[in-house]
Protein backbone atom coordinates (compact mmCIF):
# COMPACT_ATOMS: atom_id res chain seq x y z
CA UNK A 1 0.00 0.00 0.00
CA UNK A 2 3.07 2.23 0.01
CA UNK A 3 2.20 3.44 -3.48
CA UNK A 4 -0.92 4.97 -2.07
CA UNK A 5 0.62 7.56 0.13
CA UNK A 6 2.48 9.37 -2.65
CA UNK A 7 -0.65 9.16 -4.78
CA UNK A 8 -2.76 10.70 -2.07
CA UNK A 9 -0.13 13.35 -1.54
CA UNK A 10 -0.12 14.23 -5.22
CA UNK A 11 -3.87 14.43 -5.32
CA UNK A 12 -3.92 16.65 -2.29
CA UNK A 13 -1.13 18.78 -3.67
CA UNK A 14 -3.25 19.42 -6.71
CA UNK A 15 -5.82 20.83 -4.40
CA UNK A 16 -8.35 18.20 -5.27
CA UNK A 17 -10.42 16.76 -2.52
CA UNK A 18 -10.67 13.08 -3.41
CA UNK A 19 -13.89 12.70 -1.49
CA UNK A 20 -15.34 15.68 -3.23
CA UNK A 21 -15.79 13.65 -6.42
CA UNK A 22 -18.78 12.13 -4.80
CA UNK A 23 -19.82 15.05 -2.71
CA UNK A 24 -23.12 15.38 -4.51
CA UNK A 25 -23.92 11.87 -3.49
CA UNK A 26 -22.41 11.71 -0.07
CA UNK A 27 -24.29 14.49 1.64
CA UNK A 28 -27.81 13.15 1.40
CA UNK A 29 -28.35 15.56 -1.46
CA UNK A 30 -30.31 14.86 -4.58
CA UNK A 31 -29.27 11.21 -4.75
CA UNK A 32 -30.18 10.57 -1.15
CA UNK A 33 -27.20 8.31 -0.47
CA UNK A 34 -24.83 9.13 2.37
CA UNK A 35 -21.73 7.04 3.03
CA UNK A 36 -19.84 7.56 6.28
CA UNK A 37 -17.32 5.85 8.57
CA UNK A 38 -15.49 4.11 5.75
CA UNK A 39 -12.64 2.03 7.16
CA UNK A 40 -10.40 -0.85 6.18
CA UNK A 41 -8.87 -3.38 8.46
CA UNK A 42 -5.05 -3.35 8.42
CA UNK A 43 -3.75 -6.64 7.05
CA UNK A 44 -0.86 -8.87 7.92
CA UNK A 45 2.19 -8.84 5.61
CA UNK A 46 1.28 -12.20 4.06
CA UNK A 47 -2.48 -11.66 3.74
CA UNK A 48 -4.04 -11.96 0.32
CA UNK A 49 -7.47 -10.69 1.35
CA UNK A 50 -8.82 -7.62 3.11
CA UNK A 51 -12.10 -6.05 4.10
CA UNK A 52 -13.63 -2.58 4.00
CA UNK A 53 -16.58 -1.45 6.12
CA UNK A 54 -18.87 1.59 6.06
CA UNK A 55 -22.22 3.01 6.98
CA UNK A 56 -24.72 3.80 4.22
CA UNK A 57 -27.88 5.84 4.58
CA UNK A 58 -30.42 6.34 1.83
CA UNK A 59 -33.22 8.87 1.95
CA UNK A 60 -35.20 7.40 -0.92
CA UNK A 61 -33.99 3.81 -0.87
CA UNK A 62 -31.21 2.41 -3.06
CA UNK A 63 -29.00 -0.63 -3.57
CA UNK A 64 -25.24 -0.95 -3.50
CA UNK A 65 -24.49 -3.10 -6.53
CA UNK A 66 -20.71 -2.90 -6.93
CA UNK A 67 -17.53 -1.71 -5.26
CA UNK A 68 -14.10 -1.24 -6.75
CA UNK A 69 -10.66 -0.27 -5.52
CA UNK A 70 -7.66 0.50 -7.75
CA UNK A 71 -6.06 -2.59 -9.26
CA UNK A 72 -2.79 -1.47 -7.69
CA UNK A 73 -4.38 -2.34 -4.34
CA UNK A 74 -6.44 -5.46 -5.03
CA UNK A 75 -7.00 -7.60 -8.09
CA UNK A 76 -10.66 -8.14 -7.33
CA UNK A 77 -13.34 -6.47 -5.23
CA UNK A 78 -16.61 -8.13 -4.21
CA UNK A 79 -19.54 -7.47 -1.91
CA UNK A 80 -19.59 -10.15 0.78
CA UNK A 81 -21.83 -11.25 3.57
CA UNK A 82 -20.59 -13.24 6.54
CA UNK A 83 -22.80 -16.23 7.16
CA UNK A 84 -23.35 -18.54 10.08
CA UNK A 85 -23.69 -22.32 9.85
CA UNK A 86 -21.88 -22.82 6.59
CA UNK A 87 -24.44 -21.13 4.35
CA UNK A 88 -21.53 -19.76 2.42
CA UNK A 89 -20.59 -23.06 0.90
CA UNK A 90 -22.66 -25.59 -0.91
CA UNK A 91 -22.90 -28.76 1.05
CA UNK A 92 -22.24 -30.88 -2.00
CA UNK A 93 -18.78 -31.74 -3.17
CA UNK A 94 -17.19 -30.35 -0.11
CA UNK A 95 -14.79 -31.84 2.36
CA UNK A 96 -16.48 -31.80 5.67
CA UNK A 97 -14.76 -32.34 8.92
CA UNK A 98 -16.08 -34.16 11.88
CA UNK A 99 -18.45 -32.02 13.80
CA UNK A 100 -19.47 -34.23 16.63
CA UNK A 101 -19.83 -32.72 20.03
CA UNK A 102 -18.32 -35.75 21.66
CA UNK A 103 -16.19 -34.88 24.58
CA UNK A 104 -14.50 -38.21 24.97
CA UNK A 105 -10.78 -37.98 25.01
CA UNK A 106 -9.92 -41.15 23.22
CA UNK A 107 -7.85 -39.19 20.79
CA UNK A 108 -5.78 -42.16 19.84
CA UNK A 109 -8.72 -44.01 18.34
CA UNK A 110 -9.41 -44.06 14.64
CA UNK A 111 -11.12 -41.00 13.38
CA UNK A 112 -14.75 -41.38 12.55
CA UNK A 113 -14.93 -38.97 9.67
CA UNK A 114 -16.86 -41.33 7.46
CA UNK A 115 -19.65 -41.76 9.93
CA UNK A 116 -22.70 -39.61 9.46
CA UNK A 117 -22.27 -36.59 11.68
CA UNK A 118 -25.30 -34.64 12.65
CA UNK A 119 -24.91 -30.87 12.71
CA UNK A 120 -24.54 -30.59 16.42
CA UNK A 121 -21.15 -28.89 16.45
CA UNK A 122 -20.73 -25.21 17.10
CA UNK A 123 -22.16 -23.14 14.30
CA UNK A 124 -19.76 -22.51 11.45
CA UNK A 125 -19.08 -19.08 10.01
CA UNK A 126 -18.15 -18.40 6.43
CA UNK A 127 -18.81 -15.75 3.82
CA UNK A 128 -20.37 -15.51 0.42
CA UNK A 129 -20.55 -13.00 -2.39
CA UNK A 130 -23.85 -11.13 -2.68
CA UNK A 131 -25.08 -9.29 -5.76
CA UNK A 132 -26.23 -6.21 -3.86
CA UNK A 133 -26.98 -4.68 -0.49
CA UNK A 134 -30.39 -3.02 -0.27
CA UNK A 135 -30.76 0.19 1.70
CA UNK A 136 -34.48 0.83 2.27
CA UNK A 137 -35.71 4.41 2.18
CA UNK A 138 -34.79 6.37 5.26
CA UNK A 139 -32.74 3.57 6.76
CA UNK A 140 -29.10 3.02 7.57
CA UNK A 141 -27.15 -0.12 6.77
CA UNK A 142 -23.81 -0.69 8.46
CA UNK A 143 -21.22 -2.90 6.84
CA UNK A 144 -19.37 -4.26 9.86
CA UNK A 145 -17.44 -7.30 11.09
CA UNK A 146 -19.72 -10.32 11.13
CA UNK A 147 -22.15 -8.73 8.67
CA UNK A 148 -21.48 -7.29 5.21
CA UNK A 149 -18.07 -6.21 3.97
CA UNK A 150 -16.38 -5.11 0.80
CA UNK A 151 -13.99 -7.98 0.15
CA UNK A 152 -10.60 -7.25 -1.35
CA UNK A 153 -9.06 -10.25 -3.08
CA UNK A 154 -5.62 -10.72 -4.60
CA UNK A 155 -4.16 -7.96 -2.43
CA UNK A 156 -1.10 -6.34 -3.98
CA UNK A 157 0.44 -5.24 -0.71
CA UNK A 158 -0.05 -4.93 2.99
CA UNK A 159 -2.72 -2.50 4.19
CA UNK A 160 -1.20 -0.58 7.08
CA UNK A 161 -2.92 1.51 9.71
CA UNK A 162 -3.27 5.05 8.40
CA UNK A 163 -3.35 4.08 4.71
CA UNK A 164 -6.08 5.58 2.59
CA UNK A 165 -7.86 3.47 -0.02
CA UNK A 166 -10.09 5.11 -2.62
CA UNK A 167 -13.28 3.09 -3.11
CA UNK A 168 -15.70 3.52 -5.99
CA UNK A 169 -19.20 2.44 -5.02
CA UNK A 170 -21.96 1.90 -7.55
CA UNK A 171 -25.56 2.39 -6.48
CA UNK A 172 -28.57 1.43 -8.55
CA UNK A 173 -30.08 4.94 -8.41
CA UNK A 174 -27.35 7.23 -7.12
CA UNK A 175 -24.79 5.91 -9.55
CA UNK A 176 -21.12 6.22 -8.69
CA UNK A 177 -20.02 7.43 -5.27
CA UNK A 178 -16.33 7.88 -4.46
CA UNK A 179 -15.22 7.48 -0.87
CA UNK A 180 -11.94 7.00 0.98
CA UNK A 181 -11.41 4.16 3.41
CA UNK A 182 -8.96 4.78 6.22
CA UNK A 183 -7.10 1.74 7.50
CA UNK A 184 -7.46 1.49 11.26
CA UNK A 185 -7.57 -1.13 13.94
CA UNK A 186 -10.96 -1.69 15.46
CA UNK B 1 -34.81 5.80 12.51
CA UNK B 2 -35.86 2.35 11.50
CA UNK B 3 -33.39 -0.34 12.36
CA UNK B 4 -32.50 -2.75 9.64
CA UNK B 5 -31.82 -6.43 9.68
CA UNK B 6 -28.10 -5.90 9.28
CA UNK B 7 -28.14 -3.42 12.13
CA UNK B 8 -29.48 -6.11 14.39
CA UNK B 9 -26.52 -8.21 13.42
CA UNK B 10 -24.50 -6.06 15.74
CA UNK B 11 -26.39 -7.77 18.46
CA UNK B 12 -26.37 -11.02 16.55
CA UNK B 13 -22.61 -11.12 16.69
CA UNK B 14 -22.91 -12.19 20.26
CA UNK B 15 -26.48 -13.28 20.65
CA UNK B 16 -27.10 -15.53 17.69
CA UNK B 17 -24.17 -17.88 18.27
CA UNK B 18 -25.02 -18.07 21.95
CA UNK B 19 -28.65 -18.89 21.24
CA UNK B 20 -27.65 -21.46 18.66
CA UNK B 21 -25.31 -23.15 21.02
CA UNK B 22 -27.90 -23.01 23.78
CA UNK B 23 -30.39 -24.66 21.46
CA UNK B 24 -27.84 -27.39 20.99
CA UNK B 25 -28.25 -28.30 24.62
CA UNK B 26 -25.07 -26.63 25.73
CA UNK B 27 -25.44 -24.92 29.03
CA UNK B 28 -24.79 -21.23 29.05
CA UNK B 29 -23.70 -19.87 32.36
CA UNK B 30 -23.18 -16.43 33.72
CA UNK B 31 -24.03 -14.53 30.54
CA UNK B 32 -23.95 -10.83 31.08
CA UNK B 33 -22.24 -10.82 34.44
CA UNK B 34 -19.38 -8.42 34.02
CA UNK B 35 -18.07 -8.31 37.55
CA UNK B 36 -14.77 -9.96 38.34
CA UNK B 37 -16.36 -12.80 40.21
CA UNK B 38 -15.65 -16.46 39.77
CA UNK B 39 -18.53 -16.63 37.33
CA UNK B 40 -17.40 -16.94 33.74
CA UNK B 41 -18.98 -14.79 31.04
CA UNK B 42 -18.28 -17.18 28.19
CA UNK B 43 -19.91 -20.48 27.39
CA UNK B 44 -19.13 -23.47 29.58
CA UNK B 45 -20.21 -26.99 28.74
CA UNK B 46 -21.29 -29.81 30.98
CA UNK B 47 -19.37 -32.01 30.69
CA UNK B 48 -16.51 -29.93 29.33
CA UNK B 49 -14.75 -30.87 26.11
CA UNK B 50 -11.29 -32.40 26.61
CA UNK B 51 -8.29 -32.31 24.35
CA UNK B 52 -6.90 -35.53 25.85
CA UNK B 53 -3.51 -36.34 24.37
CA UNK B 54 -4.06 -34.19 21.30
CA UNK B 55 -0.89 -32.65 19.97
CA UNK B 56 -0.36 -30.82 16.70
CA UNK B 57 2.70 -29.69 14.73
CA UNK B 58 3.64 -26.12 15.65
CA UNK B 59 5.34 -24.08 12.91
CA UNK B 60 6.05 -21.09 15.13
CA UNK B 61 9.71 -19.96 15.16
CA UNK B 62 10.33 -21.47 18.61
CA UNK B 63 8.99 -24.90 17.69
CA UNK B 64 9.85 -25.24 14.01
CA UNK B 65 7.32 -27.96 13.25
CA UNK B 66 7.62 -29.97 16.48
CA UNK B 67 4.35 -31.20 17.93
CA UNK B 68 2.98 -29.38 20.94
CA UNK B 69 0.31 -30.55 23.37
CA UNK B 70 -2.93 -28.65 22.98
CA UNK B 71 -3.31 -27.57 26.60
CA UNK B 72 -2.08 -24.95 29.03
CA UNK B 73 1.41 -25.03 30.56
CA UNK B 74 1.76 -25.76 34.27
CA UNK B 75 -0.61 -23.18 35.76
CA UNK B 76 -1.44 -21.52 32.46
CA UNK B 77 -3.97 -21.54 29.65
CA UNK B 78 -3.79 -22.27 25.96
CA UNK B 79 -6.28 -20.25 23.94
CA UNK B 80 -7.20 -22.12 20.77
CA UNK B 81 -8.84 -20.78 17.62
CA UNK B 82 -9.64 -22.64 14.41
CA UNK B 83 -9.37 -20.38 11.39
CA UNK B 84 -7.49 -19.57 8.19
CA UNK B 85 -5.42 -16.61 7.12
CA UNK B 86 -7.35 -15.67 3.96
CA UNK B 87 -10.21 -14.85 6.29
CA UNK B 88 -10.44 -11.04 6.31
CA UNK B 89 -13.48 -10.54 8.50
CA UNK B 90 -14.26 -13.06 11.22
CA UNK B 91 -10.76 -14.31 12.14
CA UNK B 92 -9.00 -10.95 12.43
CA UNK B 93 -11.93 -9.58 14.40
CA UNK B 94 -11.60 -12.32 16.99
CA UNK B 95 -7.79 -12.21 17.06
CA UNK B 96 -7.85 -8.43 17.46
CA UNK B 97 -10.36 -8.81 20.32
CA UNK B 98 -8.00 -11.35 21.89
CA UNK B 99 -5.00 -9.07 21.39
CA UNK B 100 -6.89 -6.34 23.23
CA UNK B 101 -7.91 -8.76 25.97
CA UNK B 102 -4.31 -9.90 26.52
CA UNK B 103 -3.25 -6.27 26.79
CA UNK B 104 -5.52 -5.96 29.83
CA UNK B 105 -3.63 -8.67 31.74
CA UNK B 106 -0.69 -7.84 33.92
CA UNK B 107 2.64 -9.20 32.62
CA UNK B 108 2.73 -12.09 35.11
CA UNK B 109 -0.74 -13.20 34.04
CA UNK B 110 0.00 -12.75 30.37
CA UNK B 111 3.09 -14.96 30.62
CA UNK B 112 0.85 -17.85 31.58
CA UNK B 113 -1.25 -17.54 28.43
CA UNK B 114 -0.37 -19.07 25.08
CA UNK B 115 -2.34 -18.51 21.89
CA UNK B 116 -2.76 -21.24 19.27
CA UNK B 117 -4.37 -20.91 15.89
CA UNK B 118 -5.14 -24.18 14.14
CA UNK B 119 -5.40 -23.59 10.41
CA UNK B 120 -8.32 -25.36 8.75
CA UNK B 121 -6.76 -24.50 5.37
CA UNK B 122 -3.27 -26.04 5.63
CA UNK B 123 -2.72 -26.11 1.87
CA UNK B 124 -2.81 -22.33 1.58
CA UNK B 125 -1.63 -21.59 5.11
CA UNK B 126 1.97 -22.68 5.15
CA UNK B 127 3.89 -22.33 8.39
CA UNK B 128 5.45 -19.12 7.12
CA UNK B 129 2.07 -17.61 6.23
CA UNK B 130 0.60 -18.64 9.55
CA UNK B 131 3.53 -17.15 11.48
CA UNK B 132 3.26 -13.88 9.58
CA UNK B 133 -0.43 -13.73 10.39
CA UNK B 134 -0.11 -14.45 14.10
CA UNK B 135 2.94 -12.22 14.57
CA UNK B 136 0.67 -9.35 13.53
CA UNK B 137 -1.43 -9.89 16.66
CA UNK B 138 0.78 -11.53 19.28
CA UNK B 139 4.24 -11.40 20.81
CA UNK B 140 7.01 -13.74 19.66
CA UNK B 141 6.95 -16.90 21.77
CA UNK B 142 3.34 -16.26 22.76
CA UNK B 143 1.69 -17.88 19.74
CA UNK B 144 1.68 -21.34 18.20
CA UNK B 145 1.06 -21.89 14.49
CA UNK B 146 -0.68 -25.25 14.51
CA UNK B 147 -0.91 -26.90 11.13
CA UNK B 148 -1.27 -30.43 9.85
CA UNK B 149 -1.92 -31.78 6.38
CA UNK B 150 -3.04 -35.05 7.96
CA UNK B 151 -6.79 -34.72 7.49
CA UNK B 152 -7.57 -37.38 10.08
CA UNK B 153 -5.51 -35.54 12.70
CA UNK B 154 -7.17 -32.22 11.86
CA UNK B 155 -10.57 -33.88 12.19
CA UNK B 156 -9.59 -35.28 15.58
CA UNK B 157 -8.63 -31.77 16.64
CA UNK B 158 -12.04 -30.52 15.50
CA UNK B 159 -13.80 -33.28 17.37
CA UNK B 160 -11.90 -32.68 20.57
CA UNK B 161 -13.41 -29.19 20.67
CA UNK B 162 -16.77 -30.03 19.12
CA UNK B 163 -15.73 -27.78 16.24
CA UNK B 164 -16.10 -28.28 12.52
CA UNK B 165 -14.91 -26.80 9.27
CA UNK B 166 -15.70 -27.15 5.62
CA UNK B 167 -13.74 -26.36 2.47
CA UNK B 168 -15.86 -25.63 -0.58
CA UNK B 169 -15.25 -27.01 -4.04
CA UNK B 170 -12.55 -25.02 -5.85
CA UNK B 171 -13.78 -22.75 -8.65
CA UNK B 172 -12.11 -22.38 -12.08
CA UNK B 173 -9.36 -20.25 -10.52
CA UNK B 174 -8.75 -22.74 -7.75
CA UNK B 175 -10.31 -20.50 -5.11
CA UNK B 176 -12.58 -22.09 -2.56
CA UNK B 177 -14.73 -20.99 0.33
CA UNK B 178 -13.89 -21.91 3.88
CA UNK B 179 -16.28 -22.05 6.78
CA UNK B 180 -15.32 -22.92 10.31
CA UNK B 181 -16.47 -22.84 13.89
CA UNK B 182 -15.50 -19.38 15.05
CA UNK B 183 -15.23 -19.91 18.80
CA UNK B 184 -12.22 -19.10 20.92
CA UNK B 185 -11.44 -21.79 23.50
CA UNK B 186 -9.47 -21.70 26.76
CA UNK B 187 -7.76 -24.99 27.63
CA UNK B 188 -6.28 -25.67 31.05
CA UNK B 189 -3.13 -27.73 31.82
CA UNK B 190 -5.19 -30.90 32.05
CA UNK B 191 -6.65 -30.42 28.60
CA UNK B 192 -10.07 -29.36 29.82
CA UNK B 193 -11.80 -26.72 27.73
CA UNK B 194 -12.82 -24.40 30.55
CA UNK B 195 -14.69 -21.79 28.56
CA UNK B 196 -15.38 -20.75 24.99
CA UNK B 197 -16.25 -17.35 23.59
CA UNK B 198 -18.39 -16.82 20.49
CA UNK B 199 -17.50 -14.46 17.68
CA UNK B 200 -18.07 -10.87 18.74
CA UNK B 201 -17.31 -11.28 22.44
CA UNK B 202 -15.86 -8.01 23.72
CA UNK B 203 -12.18 -7.91 24.66
CA UNK B 204 -13.14 -6.76 28.17
CA UNK B 205 -15.32 -9.83 28.64
CA UNK B 206 -12.56 -12.17 27.45
CA UNK B 207 -10.04 -10.42 29.71
CA UNK B 208 -12.38 -10.72 32.67
CA UNK B 209 -12.73 -14.47 32.12
CA UNK B 210 -8.99 -14.91 31.62
CA UNK B 211 -8.32 -13.23 34.96
CA UNK B 212 -10.90 -15.42 36.65
CA UNK B 213 -9.44 -18.61 35.18
CA UNK B 214 -5.84 -17.64 35.94
CA UNK B 215 -6.77 -16.74 39.53
CA UNK B 216 -8.57 -20.04 39.99
CA UNK B 217 -5.70 -22.05 38.54
CA UNK B 218 -3.10 -20.44 40.75
CA UNK B 219 -5.27 -20.88 43.84
CA UNK B 220 -5.94 -24.57 43.28
CA UNK B 221 -3.29 -25.98 40.97
CA UNK B 222 -4.75 -29.44 41.49
CA UNK B 223 -8.38 -28.47 41.01
CU1 LIG C 1 -15.28 -11.81 2.38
Amino acid sequence: MKKLVPLATVVLALGIFVAACGSDDSDSGSSGVEVTDVWARPTTPTADAGAIYMTINSKDGDSLTAAKVPSSIAGMTQIHETTTDGEATSSEDSMESGDSMSSDDSMGSDDSMDSDHSMEGGSMMGMKEVSQIDIPAGETVTLEPGGFHIMLLDLKGQIKAGDTIPVTLTFEKAGTVEVDATAQDQ
Amino acid sequence: MEVLRIRSLTFGRVLVPILLVAALAVIVTGCGSDDSSTELNGITRVPPAKTGNLSLPDYSPQSGGKKVAVRGNEDGLMLVYFGYTSCPDVCPTTLADLRNALAELDPAQRERVQVSMVTVDPDRDTGRVLNGYLAHFFEPGEYHSLRTTDQALLNRADEAFGASHKLGKPDADGNYDVSHTALLYAVDPKGTVEVEWPFGTDADVIADDLKTLLDNNSQNPDA
